[in-house]
């Protein structure tokens, strides 16, 4: 520093000659001046020594004034002149050198700390030194114990610190600490500092942190284990350590801290294969302070899975191998899970009567076995309940709109008669004669038909001629009707009637078998067509009509059975038709219906009793109020 | 007939109260009633020593820093239980002995409760209501466990006396050499200022770490347990 006050000095000095121009000069020199006045203050702000730069600026101030008070006129004589300025110069610089030095600033203390709580150390901060060798020393009291002492130990801490010994340390005492720099001129004591060794306790980090991967087969975790600092002393248990440890992962830039107690391991469990971890471990007696973390342990997991892929492969493509089994089963049975799963609702069948044998059409041997089952079935059942569809014939009476289109061979009855339809096609499952139908065979409906028609009247047989006329016509074939004592007794019965309904198209005839015993179960009633009308009715013969053993038998009990309804009248009115009588039958009928419900006679119709029935006409059935109608 | 009747009736009454023989307290071990070990009590009692170090911690921080932020509290006051003579190292403390030591434990927390109920008194009956309010309840709190904790280290101590290794005399001495607890902290009369609190509070905070590490060193001294 005065080097350059020197330097810049002299420069000054050798401006100041003659040659150079005044103005020039006074410039350079309110320059120099200026920095010069100012250059002190600058070093007392940035320096420490506030006393040296005052000085310091004082004596510049004063160098000058001299120089500036060099004359320049004269050379010679300012030449002897600047000599003398500068030896001043000089001498005024050294005397600036000396007065820098300075009793020492005042030293401050950082702070103390005791790792184990059976010594501690205190550091402190001296403060300029003033430009002299300075010593710093430091006093202590305590509390029960008189006097001031001094640190025992300077070195055992290094530079600046004072170790106290276990003699030295006392806990739960007060210590009130002082440090003192000296040097020759003078001495600085810092500001106390009051300690209590309970209060500043802070432990070394913990030693030899291992990393072990553990279990790789099975769960693989990391197990951290790491030992206690060596100067603590758990074991008389004068301090408890507490751990805590972190731990990271490669990539990542944040810790995940974990608590370990006072256990000095602990596993980490969620550990991903292939990556590295780096754990720190910390501690801390009691509850003070934490101490640094340890240094940083790294440790790969191994990569595991390498092991495990192969099987997790294999086990996959079992899975899907299984799958796609089970799929194409279950394509392939797809007919028998769809019967297993949705089973069809069964239609209602006959005993006895085979319709696979019906289906492949009328042959002889069918027909006979039919007719031989047949009477087999009359001595067995005690009713027998057929469904036919039957649409009304062509008298007055329009053809019901949903007889099936698919039926081409429509008979159409004269007005005596009414033919039965074998629209069935569209109610498959309700008619076992559905299967007849599918067939196409159109007399094998009514063969099942006329033997189904037990209950039917006398006139009935007229209408199995009807019907036979009828199929006749349309197929022109003759046709051998199988006529059981059914029909023996349905000539007796002349209420009970098919009776074809408009709406459902069921026709439910039900048989009684009271007549069985009447019926002789062997015979075998068979007519032949004897011709066809022009009408579409068929004329049986009939062979059995003077047979002997006809039975006259006139129902007067009722034979429930099914009415077709002709009309409805009103809300709660049905017209029922009866079928009886054709003038072209053998048979008259004749016989009154009674009826016992307030229905209005129909208009009359040649030829027709109706029967009127209380019924509802909820479902296409109407039950026969039982008529005293007989033949 | 009715002698007979009157006879039984007795006879079942002392069947069935020799058979409700079973006290709520175990004498001795019996099958079935948990006695704790001598090491569960140690446990218990260095616990709660804990919290309570914690609380007197938390309390004197919280005052200090309320009242007196500039922290140059570098007043000497002295304690009241500056007569009893206490460990101040590891060494003193294990070269002491059990039977001193437990005495030493005793005294310190008999001659805290007084004082501690004391200052829960003075404190909610302190001007400063929003402060001392929350830290009366404290107060309140720490004068109840310490007085838990000196009927746990009483009971160690019957404990040990049961194992023999304690001696029986201890725990009965009377201290005469301490100076009434109310007088020290609280000598002026009707006013009672944040300065005595806070000494007293400073003074508990470092009596209740002595307690604290006085009972470890007496657990391990005591039993070769694994924690220690």
């Amino acid at each position: 520093m005065i080097t350059y006050y020197l330097a810049v000095q002299m420069c000054f000095i050798r401006m100041g000659r003659p040659q150079m121009y005044r103005k020039s000069r006074l410039q350079h020199a309110n320059i120099y001046w200026l920095f010069m006045l100012f250059s002190p203050h600058m070093s007392y702000v940035f320096g420490k020594n506030k006393v040296h730069s005052q000085v310091t600026g004082f004596c510049h101030l004063i160098n000058h004034m001299l120089v500036m008070s060099l004359p320049f006129q004269d050379t010679q004589l300012s030449g002897m002149r600047r000599d003398l300025r500068l030896a001043l110069l000089l001498l005024l610089s050294a005397a600036l050198e000396s007065n820098s030095m300075s009793p020492p600033g005042k030293p401050v203390l950082l702070g103390c700390r005791s790792p184990e709580k059976e010594t501690f150390t205190c550091w402190w901060e001296p403060g300029p030194d003033g430009g002299l060798p300075t010593t710093h020393r430091l006093y202590y009291e305590r509390e029960r114990l008189e006097g001031i002492h001094e640190c025992p130990d300077y070195q055992s801490a290094g530079k600046n610190s004072c170790f106290f010994d276990k003699n030295h340390t006392s806990i739960w005492v007060d210590y009130f600490l002082t440090v003192v720099a000296f040097n020759d001129l003078g001495n600085a004591t810092s500001d106390p500092l009051k300690m209590d060794v309970m209060e500043i306790v802070k432990p070394d980090p913990p030693e030899n942190v291992t990393l072990l991967v553990k279990d790789i087969e099975d769960s693989p975790h990391l197990h951290v284990g790491w030992q206690r600092p060596q100067n603590t002393d758990t074991e008389s248990g004068w301090v408890t350590i507490k751990y805590k440890l972190r731990v990271k992962q490669e990539n990542n830039k944040k810790w995940k801290e974990y608590m370990s107690g006072t256990q000095t391991h602990f596993s980490l469990y969620s550990v991903s294969p292939g990556v590295e971890y780096s754990v720190q471990v910390r501690c801390r007696l009691d509850h003070g302070f934490w101490s640094e973390w340890s240094n940083t342990s790294h440790v790969k997991i191994p990569d595991y899975l390498q092991d495990k892929r192969p099987f997790g492969i294999l086990v996959s493509t079992l899975c899907v191998i299984t799958f796609i089994a089970t799929m194409c089963i279950l394509v392939m049975k797809r007919k028998y899970l769809k019967k297993c799963f949705l089973p069809p609702v069964p239609g209602p069948k006959i005993t006895g009567v085979d319709f696979t044998l019906l289906k492949s059409g009328p042959t002889e041997d069918a027909i006979n076995s039919l007719n031989q089952n047949f009477p087999l079935m009359v001595a067995w059942k005690d009713q027998m309940e057929d469904y036919l569809i039957v649409t009304e014939n062509d008298i007055g009476l329009e053809p019901h709109p949903f007889i099936s289109q698919k039926r081409k061979n429509r008979s159409m009855f004269s007005s005596s008669g009414f033919c039965f339809h074998s629209e069935i096609q569209s109610q498959d499952s309700r008619l076992s004669l559905n299967e007849q139908e599918k067939a196409g065979k159109r007399n094998h409906e009514i063969q099942q038909f006329v033997k189904s028609n037990k209950s039917l009247s006398g006139t009935s047989l007229s209408n199995i001629e009807q019907t036979q006329q009828c199929s006749h016509k349309q197929q022109g074939t003759i046709i051998n009707f199988g006529i059981t004592e059914a029909t023996q007794q349905s000539r007796s019965h002349h209420d009970n009637t098919v009776k074809p309904l408009t709406d459902s198209g069921y026709v439910d005839i039900r048989r009684h078998e009271e007549n069985t015993e009447e019926v002789d179960v062997k015979t075998l009633q068979y007519s032949r067509v004897k011709e066809m009308n022009s009408d579409n009715t068929l004329i049986l013969e009939k062979e059995n009509v003077s047979r002997p053993g006809y039975m006259d038998v006139q129902r007067q009990e009722n034979t429930e059975g099914y009415s077709r309804v002709k009309e409805v009248e009103g809300d709660s009115m049905i017209i029922v038709q009866k079928q009886i009588l054709s003038s072209d039958t053998y048979y008259k009928e004749t016989g009154n219906n009674s009826i016992d419900c307030d229905l209005q006679m129909p208009r009359g119709l040649t030829g027709f009793s109706k029967v009127g029935v209380c019924a509802e006409l909820d479902s296409g059935y109407v039950d026969t109020i039982p008529v005293t109608h007989l033949m | 007939m009715d002698r007979n009747l009157f006879a039984v009736l007795i006879l079942v009454y002392l069947e069935l109260s020799m058979r409700a023989g079973t006290s709520p307290v175990c004498p001795s071990g019996q099958a079935g009633c948990h006695v704790p070990s001598l090491a569960d009590l140690f446990n218990r009692v260095i616990q709660q020593s804990s919290r309570v170090h914690a609380i007197s911690s938390d309390l004197h921080s919280e005052f200090e820093q309320y009242f007196f932020p500039s922290k140059n509290f570098l007043g000497k006051g002295k304690c009241h239980t500056y007569g009893i003579m206490t460990p101040a190292d590891k060494e003193n403390a294990q070269r002491l002995g059990r039977d001193q030591l437990t005495e030493v434990i005793l005294r310190l927390l008999g001659a805290w409760e007084d004082p501690l109920s004391q200052l829960y008194h003075s404190m909610s009956q302190d001007q400063n209501q929003d402060f001392n309010h929350y830290s009366s309840n404290k107060a309140l709190e720490i004068s109840d466990m310490v007085h838990e904790l000196r009927d746990g280290v009483t009971k160690v101590a019957e404990k040990m006396k049961l194992l023999g290794v304690l001696g029986n005399y201890v725990g009965y001495t009377i201290p005469e050499t301490l100076p009434p607890s109310s007088a020290f902290y609280f000598n002026k009369k009707g006013e009672v200022t944040s300065m005595d609190h806070l000494v007293l509070l400073y003074c508990f905070r470092r009596d209740s770490n002595k307690v604290k590490n006085y009972l470890r060193i007496l657990k391990c001294t005591t039993l070769p347990v694994l924690d220690c």
